[in-house]
């Protein structure tokens, strides 16, 4: 039973991963918060959702659903952060308070505000592997997961473009003096970000199997505690907390109280915030 | 005034002084992403001392909102020593710590909400708006105006002039509470019933919403984003399923192009002499 | 007045400065000098408290600054300028002066219901005549930053003057003016010290350091290389290799 909740936890917390891989890419690299994260999660999960129902096959969807999720992170790059890159560090966020609301409107009015079901596309299997029951849908969001993770670590540890993100995350300016174009460093990260919060979106209304205009509020903000506790700008960090608070979801609702468990999540979130906020394994490593 | 058109008006008197209380953390440069915790802590305490002790409404009002502040003040003590994103996200933390709990406290009805509040009426929620307007009426034209001032144009110059901004981010967050947890009890009072899912986070927004439209340099911009806000549902009735996403939009390009907000300071400025020079002439 | 002993200061694993002593005396104008980088600022920035020291103590008229915070330091009567002009600038010239009056003003919760009374009447002439000592008097009603760049000094002065301050903390004042705005500025200074106040001042331009100064400290990558009248230190070897090539004023 504890393994099964295990599974179950591993692959929530994967698509929480994502979530907070793209939240800490852009708060690492630029020092700025996008809280229309959540809504980009969303984004992804309708679009996977409108693309499904027109019968395409499921993995073209998620690639699809990643393009169309990273493309509205430039969008918004453009319009909330560019633009505000001289002004006061906290306009960028309220304009993407706006936006957010922005696109859950829209999202209501092209989808409607009721649950969606999303539709059943590939053939699901059940794997026995000893006393767990795993699924491979499971298997499936587990891998890409590790997959998307895996190469954007090592992208940015190794190649000569992740080494200028982490130029500019440390110096702007300097990184520009050494010949690195910010804007696409920037533009990139963005999209990065967008694309992670896409594919997790669709991941994740694999798991749940419906999904409103609304989900990406709270899985935004679980992305945002995974990104906390794991250390804002580690990569690595991001990961791991994200597989924390999948595995501390599922269990608490397996052995407590459903109903308490946004209670300990945000409190164990506050409780970062206010005496760890460098996180488990401290702000900007890469 | 028709049934229908009062609850619009109460409503927009509950915005108006949700948006004050973010305005006042404004003021000095912070972002609370939290205040509909506080709404909601001032809501349930105020009503289960009405409903549960037969307490009446004014004084209940206002233990909820020193209870809503003294936990404001509690939690600004650390909040407030973080850089500004690290305050915004604790703040967004807060409010949805207290938006759970009181999803599962019992004593306030827990999932199922707490019905029974009364006793606002327009009179008194507009004797609150009132009473608020002209205590930052009063503040942005006295010297504590000022040292807010200097503080949100450069902290760290303020200091060198002897301003202690610690105390004073602190003595405004502890106000942006209590006026977030009277906006709280009034509504519960007006509604009769209340619910987790009244003070989501989507309620913090719109607060700053309405500060950002008005005008976030003066007071005044928050009324009148808040009355903005409250009447354009009525106005644009006929494109009601896209009025958030027209919302949403217009932030965005205020934003980019009239950061200021509707009302600026300057125009504040000019209002105000202009009506000094009127009664400069009238007393001649 | 002010004692700097055995200061050092290290950022992670740079010392900017190091193991520097020296003294101000009462009504003073001492100079602070030294090429670019070579720590005045920072040294500015740990005696107003913006900055914790590394080692070593700052005592001001009995009281151990690195102790305080920038606030505290303020009150005790240390008022700086800085090298950026920093001024308010949503406010008016006459606000900017106006508000630093605020710690010896009544100005907690209960300014809100202050109407009028002798002592704010007091404060206001205060700020009159600052601004016209500085010459600010015309523009009092404009936004501060609509100023010329010689007048926004001037406001930055006034502002740090109306602290009431025994210790003025100059940063720069001349850079970015002209002969005529210079001499200007120097005569202010020498009024400020005729005021009964002391003044520390960090200058580039020899000049004007060798005009005013009583007294002259020079810094160069951390190291206080020179100290002594203004004299001793066109004189003095170190000085002239550490401004290699450059003509004393």
């Amino acid at each position: 039973m504890f393994l099964q909740q295990l599974v179950n936890g591993v692959t929530l917390g994967s698509t929480y991963s994502l979530i907070a891989i793209g939240f800490t890419l852009v708060l690492g690299l630029l020092n700025m918060l996008n809280i229309a994260h959540g809504d980009i999660f969303m984004f992804g999960a309708f679009l996977g959702l409108s693309l499904a129902m027109l019968g395409i096959p499921l993995y073209l969807a998620l690639i699809l659903a990643m393009l169309g999720a990273g493309i509205l992170a430039i969008i918004i790059e453009r319009l909330c952060f560019r633009p505000l890159r001289k002004a006061h560090f906290l306009m960028p966020l309220l304009s993407t308070i706006a936006f957010g609301i922005l696109l859950q409107n829209v999202a209501t009015q092209i989808w409607g505000s009721e649950p969606s079901r999303y539709p059943q596309t590939t053939e699901v299997t059940q794997f026995q592997l000893g006393p767990v029951l795993v699924s491979s849908i499971d298997i499936l969001i587990v891998a890409i997961s590790i997959f998307l993770m895996l190469g954007i670590d090592q992208f940015v540890r190794r190649t000569r473009f992740g080494r200028a993100m982490r130029a500019t995350s440390e110096k702007a300016q300097t990184a520009s003096l050494l010949g690195v174009d910010i804007n696409r460093v920037i533009i990139f990260t963005f999209f990065t970000s967008g694309a992670m919060a896409g594919v997790a979106g669709v991941l994740t209304a694999l798991v749940y199997l419906q999904i409103t205009p609304f989900i990406g509020i709270r899985q935004g903000l679980i992305g945002m505690v995974a990104m906390v506790i794991g250390g804002v700008g580690n990569l690595r960090g991001a990961m791991i907390g994200g597989l924390m608070i999948g595995i501390i979801e599922v269990m608490n609702d397996a052995y407590f109280t459903a109903s308490y468990r946004d209670i300990i999540l945000f409190g164990l979130f506050l409780i970062f915030i206010v005496f760890k906020p460098e996180g488990l394994f401290g702000k900007k490593e890469r | 005034m028709s049934v229908y058109t009062q609850g619009v008006v109460a409503l927009m008197g509950i915005n108006i002084l949700m948006a004050l209380s973010v305005y006042a953390i404004i003021m000095t440069d912070q972002v609370s992403l939290g205040n509909a915790g506080f709404m909601a802590i001032g809501a349930y305490t105020s009503a289960y001392l009405t409903v549960k002790m037969g307490m009446p409404i004014f004084p209940a009002l206002i233990i909820g909102a020193l209870t809503s502040s003294f936990i404001g003040f509690l939690i600004g003590i650390p909040l407030l020593r973080l850089e500004g994103l690290y305050f915004v996200m604790g703040t967004f933390g807060f409010g949805e710590v207290a938006r759970t709990f009181f999803m599962n406290f019992e004593p306030t009805g827990g999932a199922y909400g707490f019905r029974g509040p009364v006793g606002a009426t327009l009179p008194m929620i507009y004797g609150w708006v009132l009473a608020l307007i002209l205590f930052f009426w009063l503040l942005s034209h006295s010297r504590l105006g000022r040292s807010l001032d200097a503080l949100r144009d450069d902290h760290e110059v303020a200091r060198t002039i002897g301003l202690n901004v610690t105390v004073l981010k602190l003595g405004l967050f502890w106000l942006g509470s209590f006026v977030a947890g009277i906006a709280g009890g009034l509504y519960a009072h007006y509604m009769f019933y209340i619910e987790s899912g009244n003070f989501h986070i989507l309620v913090s927004a719109m607060a700053i919403l309405y500060v950002i439209l008005g005008g976030m340099y003066t007071f005044w911009g928050s009324v009148l984003g808040a009355v903005i806000f409250s009447i354009l549902p009525e106005a644009l009735r006929f494109m009601e399923d896209w009025r958030l996403s027209l919302y949403g939009a217009v932030l965005v390009l205020m934003m980019i192009f009239r950061p200021s907000g509707i009302i600026s300071r300057q125009i504040v400025r000019n209002i105000e002499d202009w009506i000094g020079g009127i009664f400069r002439k009238a007393s001649v | 007045m002010l004692e700097i002993s055995e200061v050092t200061k290290n950022f992670g694993g740079l010392r900017a400065l190091n193991d520097i002593s020296f003294q101000v005396d009462e009504k003073q104008i001492y100079g602070l000098i030294g090429p670019n980088g070579a720590g005045k600022t920072t040294l500015f920035n740990l005696i107003t408290g913006f900055l914790p020291a590394t080692e070593g103590s700052i005592r001001f008229l009995g009281n151990e600054l690195t102790r305080l915070r920038a606030h505290k330091i303020a009150k005790l009567g240390v008022a700086r300028t800085f090298q950026n002009i920093r001024l308010f600038g949503t406010m008016t010239v006459e606000e900017n002066v106006m508000v630093a009056q605020n710690i010896r003003a009544r100005s907690g919760i209960t300014s809100l219901v202050q109407f009028f009374s002798a002592k704010e009447k007091r404060f206001r002439d205060e700020v009159n005549e600052l601004l016209n000592r500085m010459g600010l008097w015309e523009k009092r009603k404009e936004q501060s930053l609509s100023l010329a760049y010689g007048a926004q000094r001037r406001l930055e002065i006034a502002r740090a003057l109306a602290l009431e301050p025994k210790l003025l903390l100059l940063d720069e004042p001349a850079a970015g003016m002209n002969e005529a705005e210079t001499e200007d500025l120097l005569e202010r200074v020498q009024e400020i010290r005729d005021m009964g106040k002391t003044v520390l001042l960090i200058e580039h331009d020899m000049s004007v350091v060798m005009g005013i100064c009583d007294y002259v400290a020079v810094l160069n990558f951390g190291e206080l290389i020179a100290q002594g009248t203004p004299d001793e230190i066109q004189a003095s070897e170190a000085v002239i290799e550490a401004y290699l090539g450059r003509e004393e004023g």
